[in-house]
């Protein structure tokens, strides 16, 4: 993988990434047309399917699946869920080209109106 | 043997074998050995013994919503803080920390996909025994752990002259199609939709909150309500009749189930709490959880109070660990 990225070859990262792009179209489709009918019911942030898509984009299909795979088997009945955030990856965006998935799991939080009141409630 | 039957192939092995258990009990007690009805019986009982497997799942999540009630203040107060904030980023932010807010409680009243996806694997391995079954029999060969006489009697049954691996679109397309087979996938298919809809309906006018009703999540429910009986009609004419009975059954297992949720633990706030205190009104009970919500109305500010009633819950889980 990384001497087809350093081989700035235009076909050889192509045919590297069909197998990353299949799986991320893959789940493109399925968090348009399935995800909605099945409702919001998973236990973590970013979603199961949403942690899919970017670790797939960031670590490719192997890693990817194994992480995505490792995700839903954690993300059971009785779990309590959380944020839960793909490990980084080595992969580097150009300026202004990160994938969309990256910018929706990492939302800026705004902090608390009252900290005080967030605070108390977080040491209880 | 193909990738895919080898993943299923386990799954097949036990569903096989609770069929033909079921089979052979059914007929110890009586029912023909070569009836349909003796197959579709044994088709329910594989759906109630599954379902019930999935009983632990079920208890954990209600006792999850009832946890929800000593989180409302919390939750009211991050409603709060991204009121009138609609753009994407915003939206995703508000999900993070109510999970994380959910995660601090130790208590998460969403259910995550696995219960659906357990269940999976055994649909699959139905529909590929029914599939499988006529083949099979004609070859003299046993399916999973049926033997060949009773892979005989399952591809050979039928309920009212439709064969239970039978599907609808086969026989439409066979050029001489079975009326009966026809009939009964519609009315199974019907019967789908109307346990879904009633399902659905019963949760978007009963089981939520009026904040729920009016927020984004509604759509989606709405968009469910819609698009769900197109999926099993769908599905339903491409699947032999033992699979529509298979769904058919456990649809209404989910619509006991939710009915019972929506009488007894009601979500705070919605229309089916309020009628469930009326009953008990009517019995000279209290109101559910009316202490709590007393608590919270006096002291709106100060979020001490109802924390103090709050560590009843965290008790419990300590003791379990």
């Amino acid at each position: 993988m990384t001497e087809a990225r350093t081989q700035r070859d235009a076909v050889v990262p192509f045919i590297v990434d069909i197998p990353r792009n299949l799986i991320i179209g893959f789940l493109l489709g399925y968090r348009k047309l399935i995800s909605p009918i099945y409702g919001d019911v998973c236990k973590y942030f970013p979603s199961c399917s949403a942690y899919a898509l970017e670790a797939v984009t960031v670590h490719g299909a192997v890693k990817g699946v194994y992480l995505a795979t490792k995700r839903v088997f954690r993300c059971n009945p009785f779990s309590h869920g959380g944020i839960d955030q793909v490990p980084d990856g080595r992969r580097i965006w150009p300026e202004g080209k990160l994938p969309k998935i990256m910018v929706m799991n990492h939302p800026p939080i705004p902090a608390d109106e009252d900290e005080d009141a967030a605070n108390a409630a977080r040491g209880a | 043997m193909g990738f895919f039957d080898t993943i299923l192939w386990p799954f097949q092995f036990v569903v096989t074998w609770i069929l033909r258990i079921c089979h052979e009990i059914l007929t110890a007690i009586g029912l023909n050995e070569t009836s349909g009805w003796n197959w579709t019986l044994s088709i329910v009982l594989l759906v109630l013994l599954i379902r019930a497997a999935l009983i632990p799942v079920f208890v954990k999540q209600i006792k999850a919503q009832r946890a929800m009630q000593a989180l409302q203040p919390d939750l009211r107060k991050l409603q709060a803080k991204y009121k009138g904030k609609k753009d994407q980023l915003s939206q995703q932010a508000m999900l993070a920390e109510q999970r994380e807010l959910f995660k601090r409680h130790k208590t998460n009243p969403l259910s995550s996909c696995l219960p659906l996806l357990i269940q999976m694997p055994f649909f699959f391995a139905l529909f590929h025994s029914l599939n499988n079954a006529r083949g099979a029999s004609e070859n003299e060969e046993g399916i999973g752990q049926l033997t060949v006489t009773q892979t005989h009697h399952f591809a050979d049954s039928s309920i009212f002259g439709a064969g239970l691996s039978d599907t609808f679109l086969g026989t439409f397309n066979s050029g001489s199609p079975q009326i009966s087979v026809i009939l009964i996938s519609v009315v199974m298919i019907l019967a789908m939709v109307a346990s879904q809809f009633i399902t659905q309906k019963q949760i978007m006018t009963k089981n939520m909150t009026k904040e729920a009703l009016e927020g984004p999540f509604m759509q989606q429910q709405k968009m469910m309500l819609y698009i769900l009986p197109l999926v099993f009609g769908i599905g339903g004419i491409n699947f032999p009749i033992g699979v529509l009975i298979y769904w058919t059954a456990t649809n209404l297992w989910t619509l006991g189930q939710q009915y019972w949720i929506i009488r007894n633990n009601p979500t705070p706030g919605s229309q089916a709490e309020r009628e469930l205190n009326e009953r008990r009104a009517a019995k000279g009970l209290p109101p559910i959880h009316e202490k709590k919500k007393k608590a919270e109305e006096e002291t709106p500010e100060e979020p001490e109070l109802p924390k103090v009633q709050r560590s009843q819950p965290q008790r419990k889980n300590r003791r379990k660990k």
